[in-house]
C-alpha cells in the first residue's frame, strides 16, 4: 500500500462521479500519461516484462533493445559495477511486522546516501522531466536500468520512499507550480526529501472527500492548519506530507478542498506511531495544531483539491503492491514459503497439503498474469483508466485466502513456536497481514463500487451528500 | 478478444464470429441439443475451409495459421467457439493433427489433408472414465509380435461419435505411447454417455483386445515430450473455449442486471447486486489474463508452459463454477428455466472444467512439475 492506509482513496473517486464524469476521464488520462514516471524510481519491472510478453502476442520480452539502448545498457553496467555493491541473494526479505520492520534513523540516513549516489550518477527519475532533475528518457531506458540493477543493492527507503516516487512525486509533477517542482522534485529523487500522503482521517476513511482538517488563510496570506490525519505509512521518518485540507466548509464537500505540502518538522506537527495487530508501527497518526504553511506550498488551485486527489488515486492504484517479492523472469517458484512450511511439518506428500500449496501457487500466478494483462491494456492507451481496480481487488480478495492457506498447512506450528523460530512466526505474521490490501488504499468494497460503476457502467449509489454544504452534513 | 492480436488474427477471429452467427448461432446449437435438428455435417467442411482445423498442419498438407502462431490463432477460434457454444471436438481434432504433424509416419501424414479440410475428424482419447488423465489411464497394452494389443476404456472423449480417427494415449512397458486408430478398428467401440453438457456429446472409447500394428504408433514410444506438448495445447485451448463461454455468460448477466427492474429501479443499481457483478467480472478478467499468459507460453514453448497451462485450467475451472453459479443467482427464476440459454453455458462450463483434467488434477500436476 502506498502512503495512505486503511479505508481508501477510491472512495472519494466514487463520490466525485456525480460532479463530472467527463473530468474523471480527463483526469485519468492525464494521470495515466505520467504513470510511467511515477513508477520509475520504484522500478515495477516484473509486471511490465510479463506484459511485454503478453502484448507482443508471441514475441518475447526482449523489448529493451535497440541502437540507443545497447549503448545505454553498457553505460549502466559500467556505472553499477563501479558504484554499487552486488546484492546477496540470500539476504532475508524485509518483512512487515515486528520491530525489525521499522527503519532506524541510521538506516534511513544510509539509504538516503545510497539514493543520492544513484541520483548523482544520473539514474534516478529516468523517465521524469530533465528540467526537474529527472533524466527525460524513455520507459525502455528505465527498464534497462531495472534489469541491470537487479543484481545490486539499490536504495530502499521503505514504504514512504515508494510513496515519494510513485505517488507524491508524480502528483506534484502534474499539479505543482514550476517553482515548487524545481525545488522539491530533485530532492525527492535524490533521497533528500521523503514524502508521505496526509489523506485519511479518523473521521474520513472510505469517504475520503469528507476530511475535516481545516486550512484557514491568515492575514499574511499564509495558511493555518488544524486537525489530524491517520494511517500514514512511514511518516515517522518522512520530511514532508502532501496534505488534503478543507479550505471552505460552506460548499459541498468535494469543492472545498485544497492540497498543501507540509514540512513535518514545522511547529505544531506531532507524529505518533500506531501499533498494528502485527506488533509493528509502520503507520502513524499526525496532529496539526496551528501549523503555519506558506501559500507557496499549495499544490493546485484553492478549492480544486479533489481534482488533485483523483490524480493521486490513479497513481496509488498503479503503484502496485510494495510487499510483492521481486520476480525473476523465467523462474517461478512453487509457493516457496508454503513448500518450506510443508517440509518442516513433514506433510509435503499429503494430498490435501499439496492441493493447498498448488492453490496458493495458482493465486500467485493469476495475480501476476492479471497485473501484466492490466498493464498491457494500460499501455495500449485506450483502456479504461479504472482497470487497476481489478489488480487491487484481486490482491484484496486473494491475499487473505493465501494467508489462510499458510495457517492451515502450518497447523500447530503456525500458532505456537519456539521464540527464535522466525520461519514459524512468519506464517502467523502473514496471517495477521493477510487483509492489508483488502482494506488499505481503498477497501474491497470501494473497488467493487468502482468496478461496477466505472467499468461495468452500472448506476451509481444514491448520494445524499453531493449538493449540500459540508458543514451541514452529518460527519464523525 | 485476447489482447496483443495482430491485424491478421483479428480478421481471422472476426470472420469466425461472422460465420458462427450466420451458420450456427446459439439458437441453432439449442435446436441440435434438443434433437429437433441434426447438426449439418457440412459445418465441419465449412470450418475446414475457414482454417480452424488446419492450424497445426503443415502447408504441404493444406495447413497453415494466419499469424504463424498456431496456438494463439487456435486460441482465438476457441474463444469464439466457447462464446457461441459451438459443437464438435475441434480441440481434439486439432491436437490429433498436431500429434501427426510432430510424430506421424508418412502414411499417417496422408490423413492430415482430410483433417485440415474437415473431411475427417479425429478425437483424442486420453483420460480414463474416472478422472485420470495420465497417458496410461484406463488402457493396458501388451506386445504381440511386432504389434500391440490394446484393452480397456477411455472416458469423456468429446464428440467421439463424429470422429473417424482416434488418437489413443497409453503406456507400453510403463512408457508413454500414442496410437492412431481408425474408428472402425476391430474391437474398438464408441459407447455414448448421457451427460450434463447439451452442446457436446461425450462417449467412452472401449478397446476390446484391439490388435494394433507397429505402424499405428505416433512418434516414439517413451517420448514423453510429445504427450506433454499435446496435453498443454489441449489444456490451453479448452481453457480458451471456457473463457469465451464465461465472458458470454457474464455479458448476458450484466445485460440482465441493467434491464431487469424491481422496486422501481434496475436491479443493477442495488449494491448487493453490483458487488456480486464486480466480483464476477474480476473472475472473468483473471480468467482472460491467465488464459492469455498460458496460450502465449505454450505458443512459445516457454519453460513454464506446462505449469502455466495447468495453473490456467485450475483457475479457470474453479472460476467457471463461481461465474456460472453467480450468474444463475443474479438471473433469479428466469435463469432456472429451460428456455433461457444460461443453463447451456452452465452445463458446458461444468463439463469443460473436467475435460483434459479438472482443477485438482492440474494442481497435483503443478506440484509434480515443480519436483514436489
Amino acid at each position: 500500500m502506498s502512503g495512505q492506509a486503511a479505508e481508501g482513496q477510491a472512495a472519494g473517486g466514487q463520490a466525485a462521479d456525480g460532479q463530472a464524469t467527463g473530468r474523471q476521464t480527463a483526469d485519468g488520462r492525464t494521470a495515466g500519461g505520467q504513470a510511467t514516471g511515477g513508477q520509475t524510481a520504484g522500478g515495477q519491472t516484473a509486471g511490465r516484462q510479463a506484459a511485454g510478453r503478453q502484448a507482443a502476442g508471441g514475441q518475447t520480452a526482449g523489448e529493451a533493445t535497440g541502437p540507443g539502448l545497447d549503448g545505454y545498457r553498457r553505460e549502466v553496467r559500467a556505472w553499477l559495477a563501479a558504484n554499487l555493491d552486488p546484492r546477496d541473494d540470500d539476504a532475508p526479505a524485509r518483512l512487515r511486522g515486528g520491530d525489525a520492520a521499522n527503519l532506524s534513523p541510521e538506516r534511513v540516513a544510509q539509504q538516503r546516501d545510497l539514493q543520492r549516489r544513484i541520483y548523482e550518477g544520473g539514474y534516478a527519475g529516468i523517465t521524469w522531466p530533465a528540467e526537474f532533475g529527472g533524466q527525460g528518457l524513455t520507459p525502455a531506458h528505465e527498464e534497462v536500468f531495472a534489469q541491470e540493477s537487479r543484481g545490486y543493492v539499490v536504495a530502499d527507503l521503505g514504504i514512504a520512499g515508494l510513496t515519494t516516487t510513485r505517488v507524491c512525486g508524480p502528483t506534484i509533477l502534474a499539479h505543482g507550480t514550476d517553482e515548487f517542482r524545481r525545488t522539491h522534485i530533485p530532492r525527492m529523487l535524490s533521497g533528500e526529501e521523503i514524502w508521505v500522503q496526509l489523506f485519511s482521517e479518523p473521521g474520513a476513511g472510505s469517504d475520503l472527500a469528507g476530511v475535516s482538517t481545516r486550512a484557514t488563510r491568515t492575514d499574511a496570506d499564509d495558511w493555518v492548519l488544524n486537525g489530524s490525519k491517520v494511517w500514514t505509512s512511514g511518516a515517522y521518518y518522512a520530511d514532508y506530507g502532501l496534505c488534503l485540507a478543507r479550505t471552505d466548509p460552506t460548499v459541498p464537500k468535494h469543492r472545498g478542498l485544497t492540497w498543501f505540502g507540509v514540512p513535518l518538522t514545522s511547529d505544531g506537527v506531532t507524529i505518533r506511531p500506531i501499533r498494528e495487530i502485527n506488533g509493528s508501527s509502520e503507520f502513524c497518526e499526525e496532529f496539526f495544531d496551528d501549523v503555519v504553511v506558506s501559500d507557496a506550498n499549495r499544490i493546485g488551485a484553492v478549492g480544486d483539491g479533489w481534482t488533485v486527489a483523483r490524480t493521486m488515486m490513479v497513481f496509488e492504484r498503479l503503484g502496485g503492491d510494495p510487499d510483492e517479492a521481486p520476480r525473476h523472469a523465467g523462474a517461478r517458484e512453487l509457493a516457496p514459503d508454503l513448500v518450506a512450511l510443508a517440509r518442516r511439518v513433514g506433510r509435503q506428500g499429503d494430498p490435501v497439503t499439496r492441493q493447498l500449496i498448488a492453490r496458493a501457487h495458482v493465486i500467485d500466478v493469476v495475480k501476476e498474469q492479471l497485473d501484466a494483462y492490466v498493464a498491457a491494456q494500460a499501455e495500449s492507451g485506450t483502456a479504461n483508466p479504472n482497470l487497476g481496480s481489478y489488480s487491487k481487488l484481486a490482491a484484496g480478495t486473494l491475499n487473505p485466502v493465501r494467508a489462510s492457506i499458510g495457517l492451515e498447512i502450518a497447523a500447530a506450528a503456525g500458532v505456537a513456536w519456539h521464540p527464535q523460530d522466525t520461519e514459524a512466526s512468519t506464517t502467523a505474521l502473514n496471517y495477521l497481514n493477510g487483509r492489508i490490501l483488502a482494506i488499505a488504499g481503498g477497501t474491497n468494497e470501494m473497488q467493487r463500487n468502482g468496478i461496477s460503476e466505472r467499468i461495468l457502467g452500472l448506476p451509481r449509489e444514491p448520494a445524499h451528500d453531493l449538493d449540500r454544504p459540508f458543514n451541514e452534513l452529518r460527519h464523525n | 478478444m485476447l489482447p496483443g492480436v495482430t491485424a491478421d488474427q483479428r480478421l481471422f477471429a472476426e470472420t469466425a464470429e461472422r460465420f458462427i452467427r450466420s451458420t450456427c448461432p446459439v439458437s441453432t446449437v439449442r435446436r441440435v441439443a434438443q434433437q429437433e435438428v441434426q447438426l449439418d455435417v457440412g459445418y465441419f467442411t465449412e470450418i475446414g475451409e475457414l482454417g480452424w482445423l488446419a492450424l497445426f498442419v503443415p502447408e504441404e498438407h493444406g495447413g497453415g495459421s494466419p499469424s504463424g502462431h498456431p496456438v494463439l490463432d487456435a486460441g482465438l477460434i476457441a474463444e469464439q467457439r466457447g462464446r457461441y457454444l459451438q459443437p464438435g471436438g475441434v480441440v481434439g481434432s486439432n491436437v490429433a493433427a498436431l500429434a501427426i504433424t510432430l510424430g506421424g509416419t508418412g502414411e499417417q501424414r496422408a490423413l492430415l489433408d482430410d483433417l485440415a479440410g474437415g473431411k475427417a475428424l479425429a478425437a483424442w482419447a486420453l483420460g480414463d472414465p474416472v478422472g485420470g488423465w495420465e497417458a496410461s489411464a484406463g488402457v493396458e497394452v501388451r506386445r504381440d509380435g511386432a504389434g500391440f494389443v490394446l484393452s480397456g476404456t477411455k472416458g469423456l472423449v468429446q464428440d467421439a461419435h463424429l470422429a473417424g480417427w482416434f488418437l489413443i494415449s497409453a503406456a507400453v512397458d510403463g512408457r508413454p505411447a500414442l496410437f492412431l486408430l481408425p474408428g472402425d478398428a476391430p474391437g474398438l467401440s464408441v459407447e455414448p454417455l448421457a451427460g450434463l453438457d447439451l452442446t457436446h456429446r461425450y462417449a467412452e472409447v472401449v478397446l476390446r483386445d484391439v490388435a494394433v500394428p507397429a505402424s499405428a504408433v505416433v512418434g516414439q514410444i517413451g517420448d514423453g515430450d510429445l504427450g506433454e506438448r499435446l496435453l498443454q495445447v489441449a489444456t490451453v485451448l479448452t481453457v480458451a473455449e471456457m473463457v469465451g463461454a464465461i465472458g458470454a455468460l457474464f455479458a448476458m448477466t450484466l445485460e440482465h442486471a441493467r434491464s431487469r427492474a424491481a422496486f422501481g429501479r434496475v436491479i443493477g443499481s442495488f449494491q448487493a447486486v453490483k458487488h456480486q457483478l464486480a466480483d464476477l467480472s474480476l473472475a472473468v478478467e483473471c480468467s482472460h489474463a491467465i488464459a492469455t499468459g498460458a496460450l502465449t507460453a505454450v505458443q512459445e514453448q516457454a519453460p513454464d508452459a506446462g505449469e502455466l497451462a495447468s495453473a490456467a485450467k485450475a483457475f479457470v475451472g474453479d472460476a467457471a463454477i463461481d461465474v456460472s453459479q453467480g450468474c444463475l443467482q443474479l438471473h433469479g427464476g428466469i435463469g432456472y428455466t429451460w428456455e433461457h440459454d444460461l443453463h447451456l453455458y452452465l452445463r458446458r462450463l461444468a463439463t469443460d472444467r473436467v475435460v483434459f483434467g479438472d482443477p485438482a488434477w492440474h494442481r497435483e500436476r503443478i506440484c509434480r512439475l515443480h519436483g514436489l
